[in-house]
């Protein structure tokens, strides 16, 4: 009896199928939290800007505080530079740098916008001499541009072939991907002569970054940060339409949270008044009421042309669903066609 | 919380030693646990928090009802109580709107207008993981195959943060015996779970998060602007980042409950080289198929009455396992798809005279590419927005060869290798790796950690997409 008690309490076998170890839940947390510990320095400089470009508030302050000491260190013991071999190697070199450059001129609030505005023109386009489209904008933008983009796809003078649009970015923050050197270089590369760009929907706060030594801007909506957040909308603008692209800039739509919706307004105004300065070549698109319900405020679920309930906004009562961005899009193609001709080809 | 986060990975760090602080004392550990998966699903939205507390006392008070009744009919009463109120939930939350719309839509077609009104529900995550679940105790209780445990052992199998929000849909017999006794410390599989999450972190992170950026959802979402190739690379590239998602994610889950002590089942076993559909379903979501089997195709009468019934039943599971993943239509016609592939792979096995042939490599080979075609058939509709895109993206794969093809790079080739091709893995593989990691000494085994959470997080893309599973 005291043998079978005895096997019965001896300890079952410590290995496991294919002859692993188990191992103690100690060494399991030491692993966990070595593993880690040692993970937060070979992936410093990713932490590091992942930290910068999140959203102001008391977590970006804590990650900062803590990225920050953690990248010199990593720096100094040379234990980041697995990971920008790695990155490089990758051809990702730029991954983890933080560009905030803002390519914009210092706001002369009281003085019109100069820019030449050359005449439009309704310059035509064929299939031989296509006319080039860029979609461009924060997540926003998506929805409507895929629209936009099947919406084309059948004609052979429009050559378009995705949408650029960046989740979480916006003018706010360059940090979280710098738009104005990108556009810049869109257009001076691809040449597009048709832009279509939303921004907005992430800008509704008053954290910026990339603001000129010696400024400051206050809080959302304050005037210091209306002028400097023109001055960024301005510059896209004129980055767009310096060398005769047309520019269909989609406003801001209503939003399910009303305070949003307020802010949204305020982004909205000063889109608007900058498009209207440039009118010739600059067309701001007004999308609140495309999505405004029976009452005016929000509504989720609207009715078609054809009388048909669909869903409009996604859940989250800010982005589109499938339904609201063929509507933006044939809004916008109605303001492309005013510029352009790209259909009449077809008649020949 | 997702997993691949800063966030969970403080969450974590602080969770796993103090649960296994805790263990040997079970009435501290299931309060500690409990508040710690609610602390995780707080993380999405607090509000879902009132909703998950329901359904646990919801279940746990009708399957007390159930157990304390001996009379057969008084015992179904309750249950049909349980399920009403768990297809309630699910019902409410993720259908009304779509039923309303439906409804509106259909009575349009014939000129009423119905006051009927979409509502904007917010959708909880992964109310149809833990509905599933709940459902699963009161069945089995009614069924008498499980004994009603206590509320705090029910409340921290339902709410346990590993599976709470994305499965697998662990049944009570496989992990409340688990908790209610104290996990031993002595022997934890941490080369396992550590082998789960690394390669989980990999396929969600690495191979997911690009093919859904550099060609999946430029595909699905405008499917006339690209070529054929495009297209088709790109109905392929889906294929590979649902699996490589959801695999992951159920790696990470698995592997983070082994840490903690606790073994869930298997959720993916080589999907994409089944040799048939009805293959396909003991290979995908293994733990969903079996839970439509048992709580679904067997209650609705199985292969028990006859070859049209059978036909019948196969349908209709896969049409509610369609319906399950989302509510719109064409979830329903990817269910369809499934639904009729199994009834026609089982009206040619039952065939008179049919006679199964031996398995040579090339018949093999032949099946495993012919089941892949459907699967990936099935995926367009499940991925499309609607009818018209997938209809879009069907023709588009035959009429536009010869176009430009920018998207369909070796980059994504790469990854559509490395998703399906990790499936063709010898088994003893992964089980050779684990065992060698396991004879590291500790430092050694940290530093393999850091160095593969190095490569996963350098060859990631900034910022981590959500999982495609936590919208079902």
């Amino acid at each position: 009896m005291e043998t079978r008690e005895r096997r019965r309490r001896r300890p079952r076998p410590r290995t496991a199928e294919g002859g692993r170890r188990l191992q103690s839940a100690g060494s399991a947390i030491v692993v966990a939290l070595a593993g880690l510990a040692i993970a937060l320095f070979l992936n410093a400089p990713g932490l590091h800007k992942s930290a910068t470009i999140q959203p102001e508030g008391w977590k970006r302050d804590v990650a900062l505080a803590v990225t920050g000491p953690l990248q010199s260190v990593s720096d100094a013991l040379l234990l980041d530079r697995p990971r920008r071999a790695l990155k490089s190697a990758l051809g990702r070199s730029d991954d983890d740098e933080i560009d905030t450059a803002v390519a914009a001129p210092q706001p002369k609030p009281t003085t019109p916008v100069t820019t030449p505005e050359t005449p439009a023109k309704p310059v035509k386009f064929t299939p031989k001499r296509k006319l080039g489209l860029w979609i461009a904008g924060d997540s926003l933008v998506i929805v409507p541009g895929e629209s936009l983009l099947r919406a084309v796809a059948g004609n052979r003078a429009v050559a378009a072939e995705s949408v650029d649009g960046r989740i979480a970015s916006g003018l706010e923050r360059p940090d979280v991907f710098n738009w104005f050197t990108h556009i810049r270089e869109v257009m001076e590369k691809d040449k597009p002569r048709a832009v279509v760009l939303m921004f907005g929907g992430n800008d509704d706060h008053g954290f910026m970054t990339g603001i000129p030594e010696g400024r400051e801007v206050g809080t959302f909506g304050s005037p210091s940060w209306r002028a400097e957040y023109r001055r960024r909308v301005a510059s896209v603008m004129d980055t767009v339409t310096r060398n005769g692209a047309y520019l269909v800039w989609i406003g801001l739509p209503i939003s399910r949270d009303a305070d949003q919706t307020l802010r949204f307004d305020v982004i909205n105004s000063i889109l608007q008044t900058e498009a209207a300065k440039r009118k010739r070549r600059v067309s701001y698109l007004d999308t609140y009421f495309f999505f405004a319900g029976e009452n005016g405020g929000f509504a989720q679920y609207i009715e078609d042309a054809t009388g048909k309930l669909v869903k409009m906004r996604a859940d989250d009562g800010v982005h589109f669903e499938r339904p609201a961005g063929d509507l933006i899009a044939a809004k916008v193609l109605e303001r492309l066609e005013e510029a352009y001709d790209f259909t009449s080809w077809r008649g020949r | 919380m997702l997993f691949p986060t800063a966030t969970f990975a403080i969450f974590f760090i602080v969770v796993l030693p103090l649960s296994w602080l805790l263990q040997p004392r079970p009435e501290r550990w299931r309060p500690f646990i409990i508040a710690a998966s609610f602390v995780f699903y707080a993380g999405w939205d607090w509000r879902f928090c009132f909703l998950l507390a329901f359904s646990i006392a919801w279940n746990h008070v009708l399957a007390l009802a159930i157990n304390s009744r001996s009379s057969q009919r008084a015992r179904k009463q309750f249950l049909v109580l349980a399920l009403v109120g768990n297809l309630g939930l699910l019902g409410y939350f993720k259908y009304y709107d779509f039923f309303v719309t439906s409804t509106n839509n259909l009575f349009a077609l014939v000129g009423l207008d119905l006051p009927l009104e979409a509502r904007s529900i917010l959708l909880p995550v992964g109310i149809s993981f833990f509905t599933f679940m709940g459902i699963a105790y009161v069945v089995d209780v009614y069924r008498r195959d499980f004994t009603p445990v206590g509320f705090g052992t029910f409340a921290a199998y339902l709410s346990f943060f590993p599976h709470l929000v994305a499965g697998p849909i662990v049944r009570p017999g496989e992990l409340i015996p688990q908790m209610s006794s104290p996990r031993d410390p002595r022997y934890v599989d941490t080369s396992r779970a550590f082998f789960l999450i690394g390669t989980g972190l990999f396929m969600k992170v690495v191979i997911a998060n690009y093919l859904a950026a550099n060609i999946v959802d430029e595909v699905f979402g405008a499917p006339n602007q690209h070529s054929s190739l495009e297209v088709l690379v790109g109905v392929y590239a889906y294929a590979v980042q649902i699996y490589a998602d959801f695999f992951g994610y159920t790696n990470i889950a698995i592997g983070i409950a082994l840490l903690l002590g606790f073994q869930f089942p298997q959720n993916f076993d080589a999907p994409y080289s089944a040799t048939s559909i009805s293959d396909f379903w003991r290979r995908w979501h293994m733990t969903l198929s079996r839970w439509l089997r048992d709580y679904l195709y067997i209650p609705l009468g199985g292969n028990r009455g006859g070859t049209l019934l059978t036909y019948r039943n196969l349908m209709l599971t896969m049409l509610i396992g369609g319906l399950w993943h989302g509510a719109g239509w064409t979830f329903v016609v990817w269910g369809g798809i499934h639904g009729t592939a199994l009834c026609v792979e089982r009206w040619w096995g039952g065939r008179p005279g049919f006679v199964e042939r031996p398995w040579t490599r090339g018949r093999r080979a032949w099946h495993r590419f012919v089941t892949f075609q459907v699967v990936c058939f099935a995926w367009i509709f499940f991925r499309s927005d609607s009818f018209a895109d997938a209809w879009d993206l069907i023709q588009r794969l035959f009429t536009a060869w010869g176009e430009p093809s920018p998207l369909a790079t070796w980059g994504v080739a790469a990854a559509i290798v490395v998703g399906i091709g990790s499936q063709y893995l010898p088994r003893r593989l992964p089980l050779r790796i684990m065992a060698r990691f396991s004879r590291l000494p500790i430092p050694a085994q940290a530093v393999v950690l850091s160095l593969a959470l190095l490569v996963i997080h350098a060859m990631g893309p900034e910022g981590v997409a959500p999982f495609i599973y936590f919208q079902f």
